[in-house]
């Protein structure tokens, strides 16, 4: 069968994530804070969505978190697009509460689906996806 | 304000619900005529025609595979009508419900005095294009390969399971309940009766969600007409009058960056109907629940405040059957009748109207004067479900 350019879609690096991507570049995970109230931000954003204020600054984090949930991907489904993430079958995605107090979607790698529990404690790599963009995933930490 | 008894339901239209285009060459039907067959049993239901609707108000559930950005208007010249009051439900799933208080609310201030609501979407046979939208979904979420809304009530799901040690058995009973209720429904797609052991060996689609977890996409159209309390004394079918209503959009329980995902906005928008309504969760005969998924009617039921949070023994003891003290989905909800797009919630107000009519034939709960219908809508990054609407229907003044 002939093969199909199928490639994974990517973020759009918008104005207010920038700041992100760039951390991510460098393998740095970043977030924004309110000066103001002090409650962590994200998914990135112009003013603090808990009090509203603009005096919000980005952060570097722990990089440290657990896992709150996961599903396991054994199937493709929906739009085309998804496709390009046949290959990678089976493969977790997850929600990790950092352990500062966001939760990110993410994927859970370097360890077989089998090994991922709700309350692993994990740490971030990052895996080049394009040119710019390094995505933060999380893997088991060591011991 | 409040808009206890200021407007009643007093008309339905609900078509058959089907999948066709699915397949190469079957005879297809698109949105239009879903809308326009739907709108017209609703009118036969209530005895009116469309020159009732002139100057009047126009709901139309905003489809999640958007024809075009004026599909509200466009269904106005489907329809043939020019409205006073035009509303595009933009609340996802949860549409049907919240148009249900707008309009209720634009009765009540004397803008209006009828309201026509309707939804439609034919998946199978109209293909819109799937492009990738801008917004958190596309930057931080489908870079990681998820898969639409299976991946995060998954999520949610196996959260749950962890913290309340709910099990299969608990999913399975209300998956059971809904489709014995579907089987005497001569509406309903799904209609063959299953076992608990059914549900737990369907397929597996995003672990732990199962093939009888999900709702299933159908072609199809719905509608209800809306009036003022005097002007529904005068039509053809027993007025059934909206005594509650509650919304909230965006709930968040907990920091907005990682809240509390097993609580819904059905925790507040459920309190707020019932504050006006006035009455206990004891004066409710059945409920409605938008159901997606089974874990989301499931955590619905705590959430509403019918059994503690996490209190799994209720699902053990409660009978949810029409037969029972708490009946659910008593027309097999929308994941036996199909998911019209944003219509499918249309359902449930539908299905609770009937029973307070006393047309719900093989499946009616016996001497029903109250019940609850939910609407839900949009899965936000990192949260349970974001747009959340209750409303309490209740057949006396």
């Amino acid at each position: 069968m002939a093969e199909v350019d199928v490639r994974k879609p990517l973020p759009a690096i918008t104005p207010e994530a920038k700041p992100f991507w760039d951390a991510a570049a460098q393998n740095k995970l970043i977030m924004q804070r309110c000066q103001d109230c002090r409650a962590w931000i994200w998914t990135p954003r112009p003013l603090c969505n808990e009090c509203g204020s603009e005096r919000v600054e980005w952060i570097p984090m722990s990089g440290k978190g657990a896992v709150y949930s996961f599903t396991v991907i054994r199937q493709v489904v929906g739009r085309a697009a998804s496709k390009a993430f046949e290959p990678d079958i089976p493969y977790v995605v997850a929600w990790v509460d950092l352990d500062e107090g966001p939760r990110m979607i993410t994927n859970i790698v370097g360890c077989p689906v089998e090994d991922v529990k709700l309350g692993m404690k994990v740490s971030v790599v990052f895996e080049q996806a394009s040119k710019d963009i390094w995505l933060p995933k999380f893997k088991p930490e060591a011991g | 304000m409040s808009l206890r008894n200021q407007a009643a339901i007093v008309g339905i239209g609900e078509t058959p619900t089907d999948r066709l285009g699915s397949k190469p060459g079957e005879p297809r039907k698109s949105s239009a005529e879903y809308i326009s067959w739907a709108m017209r049993l609703a009118l036969e239901d209530a005895g009116l025609s469309l020159t009732d609707f002139q100057g009047q108000g126009l709901g139309v559930t905003i489809p999640t595979a958007y024809p075009q950005p004026f599909w509200p208007e466009e269904v106005a010249e489907i329809l043939g009508i020019t409205p006073g009051f035009l509303q595009g439900g933009a609340t996802g799933g949860a549409g049907a419900v919240s148009l249900l208080g707008g309009m209720a609310a634009a009765i009540n201030s004397g803008l209006i005095d009828i309201a026509l609501v309707c939804g439609a979407a034919a998946p199978f046979s109209e293909h819109w294009g799937g492009g990738i939208q801008p917004g958190d979904m596309r930057d931080w979420e489908i870079p990681y390969g998820t898969m639409g809304p299976n991946s995060k009530i998954a999520m949610v799901m196996r959260r749950y399971m962890h913290e309340y040690g709910a099990t299969l058995d608990h999913f399975g009973k209300i998956a059971v309940a809904g489709r014995y209720h579907a089987s005497l429904n001569p509406l309903a797609y799904l209609r063959k009766p299953i076992t608990v052991e059914d549900y737990k060996n369907s397929r597996l689609v995003a672990d732990p969600v199962r093939l009888l977890d999900c709702v299933m996409p159908a072609n199809g159209g719905r509608a209800y007409i809306l009036a003022s309390p005097e002007r529904a004394k005068t039509l053809r079918k027993k007025p059934i009058y909206l005594k509650g209503f509650g919304e909230r959009s965006n709930p968040s329980y907990g920091p907005r960056a990682g809240s509390d995902a097993l609580v819904m906005g059905v925790k507040d928008a459920g309190k707020v109907a019932m504050d006006m309504t006035g009455i206990r969760h004891s004066d409710i005969d059945f409920l409605q629940l938008y159901d997606d998924y089974i874990i989301v009617v499931y955590l619905q039921i705590e959430d509403l405040g019918f059994c503690d949070k996490g209190d799994v023994s209720f699902y053990d003891r409660t009978d949810f059957t029409f037969k029972g003290p708490l009946p659910i989905q008593t027309g097999g909800g929308m994941i036996n009748c199909g998911q019209p797009s944003t219509a499918g919630g249309m359902l449930h107000i539908i299905e609770a109207v009937r029973q307070l009519r006393e047309e719900g034939g093989e499946r009616q709960v016996p001497n029903a004067t109250t019940g609850l219908v939910s609407g839900l809508g949009v899965l936000p990054y990192g949260k349970n479900l974001g747009c959340c609407a209750v409303a309490i229907l209740g057949n006396e003044l």
